[in-house]
């Protein structure tokens, strides 16, 4: 699914930001992603969506490898990512349907299947009963919900969240977890970067992998990239 | 498609002020494009039917045999540069200036011989009516011994040439520069499209949108605009027309055909100045 082998990411800049990075996720597999802030947790998503390429090793994504892969097949790779941000990223001046239709009208989805697949996503996530508002009208907790299901309604294998309870209190950010939980529990794999280790403790069966200073410094499940 | 379209005319919606700023941009390049062009059309035209009249003029010696005449006619008539030959006898020469100089017609009733020579008259295919050719075809003509003398109008059809090439350098440069405009003119709006619209543009990266599918309604909106600019330039240059047609000067305007053409370059300027911008914003993935 994503295997990462011997992956180090270094930029002209700002130097080293990640060192020999190894690890496999599986299919159906809940994966926290930790570590202070610049320990390497945004460029590692960043490797996962092919944004930015290794320095050295290799990423593997979906069958996808990242020096392999060309520019025209990344649009393809991301269709088969379900990505969240922190920031939620939807578009002002549409309704909640309309931001979760927009990922589905932008990769060439039949029009017949945008309406029912829209409002079953929707669902999943708990918000049939504002699909009509604006994000504006929408609470912080409910425009992540907006975003998790633009995420997922073109059916991804992973969904992939980088610090999505960044800009929720507490209790907000353990219903999103619970949302991200609850995605799982019906097979699709989920990686969840986030910098908060009270998500942690409320989910104590999840793989996590702690990078410090662009390295791994704990892996719970161990292998690292063997399998 | 559906988005494309609906994406595409959106942008003239969503911003009114800036769109209709970019049209009007276009619409003064192509309309200064346009009416430099005509100017030089019409330059053109009347070099062309001064150029009409650019011949070599070969005075035989008298008494020349005719087939002498004959071969020189037959071999001219042969040079790729040459349209057609005519031989005026002495007496053709004689009626000929009876006809043009009808004021001094006294000077040739009494005479008692013929003064003017026979000559051959040799005009020049389209194309090579320039000094060089013209000069050359002089010198080739000249190395028949029966020959006495040549007349080209050396001057004019230097100073002709001239004209031409300089109504031709202006049109290249004066074109090339308003083209240039319009070309900057349409990606600078294209740019501020883009930049309005980078949020919604890093979504659609993110969600899977191909480089084409996000590209395409920018390239229809490049398209629209030129083309709307085209007649909108258009409509000023008909107005300019019938101004000058009616104060100055009569001008022959463009045909159907050309200003077709016309519309259509602006609609590809447009589209190629779009996509111009879009390959640098859409570089990275």
């Amino acid at each position: 699914m994503i295997l990462f082998q011997n992956v180090d990411k270094e930029y002209p800049r700002t130097g080293l930001a990640l060192a020999d990075v190894s690890f496999h996720l599986r299919k159906g597999e809940f994966m926290f992603v930790t570590g202070p802030s610049g320990a390497g947790k945004t460029t590692l998503v960043k490797l996962v969506t092919m944004e930015e390429r290794p320095s050295g090793g290799t990423v593997r994504v979906s069958g996808y490898a990242s020096d392999r892969i060309r520019i025209r097949e990344i649009p393809r790779l991301r269709r088969r990512l379900g990505i969240v941000f922190q920031d939620f990223r939807l578009l002002k001046n549409r309704t909640a349907r309309e931001n979760i239709a927009f990922a589905l009208e932008v990769t060439g989805a039949p029009p017949e299947q945008i309406t029912p697949k829209v409002l079953r996503t929707l669902a999943a996530v708990g918000l049939s009963d504002k699909a009509d508002h604006l994000p504006s009208e929408l609470s912080g907790g409910e425009q992540q919900r907006v975003a998790i299901a633009r995420a997922l309604v073109n059916d991804p294998f992973i969904l992939l969240a980088d610090e999505p309870t960044g800009n929720l209190d507490p209790k907000v950010a353990l219903d999103i977890l619970r949302v991200f939980k609850d995605i799982n529990l019906r097979g699709m794999a989920v990686m969840l970067v986030t910098h908060d280790r009270t998500l942690l403790g409320e989910h104590p069966r999840a793989r996590i992998i702690e990078l410090d200073q662009g390295r791994i410094v704990r892996d719970t499940a161990g292998d690292g990239a063997t399998s | 498609m559906a988005y494309t379209s609906r994406e595409a005319f959106f942008a003239f919606r969503r911003s009114p002020l800036l769109t209709a700023l970019s049209i009007a941009t276009i619409a003064f390049a192509l309309y200064t494009l346009s009416v430099f062009g005509l100017v030089w059309s019409n330059i053109d035209r009347v070099l062309e039917s001064v150029e009409e009249r650019v011949e070599v003029i070969a005075y035989l010696v008298d008494g020349t045999d005719p087939a002498e005449t004959s071969a020189l006619m037959r071999e001219v008539a042969a040079y790729p540069e040459v349209d057609s030959i005519a031989y005026i006898s002495k007496d053709d020469a004689l009626a000929r200036a009876r006809v043009e100089l009808a004021d001094y017609s006294a000077l040739y009733e009494d005479l008692e011989a013929n003064p003017l020579p026979a000559s051959v008259e040799v005009a020049l295919k389209r194309g090579f009516r320039n000094a060089d050719d013209v000069q050359e075809l002089a010198t080739r003509i000249a190395r028949f011994p029966f020959v006495e003398e040549i007349k080209y109008g050396e001057d004019w059809v230097q100073k002709l040439d001239f004209l031409q090439n300089l109504s031709l350098f202006l049109g290249l440069v004066v074109g090339g520069v308003f083209a240039a405009i319009a070309f900057v003119a349409i990606g600078a709006t294209i740019n501020i499209v883009l930049i309005s619209r980078e949020d919604e543009i890093a979504i659609m990266k993110m969600v899977g949108a191909t480089r084409a599918f996000i590209a395409r309604p920018l390239v229809i909106e490049g398209f629209a605009k030129g083309v709307i600019g085209a007649v909108l330039a258009l409509v000023l240059l008909t107005a300019t027309y019938s101004l000058l047609e009616q104060r100055v000067v009569s001008l022959e305007f463009y045909s159907p055909l050309q200003i077709v053409a016309g519309i259509l370059l602006g609609g590809t300027l447009g589209a190629v100045a779009s996509i111009f911008t879009l390959h640098r914003h859409l570089a990275v993935w």
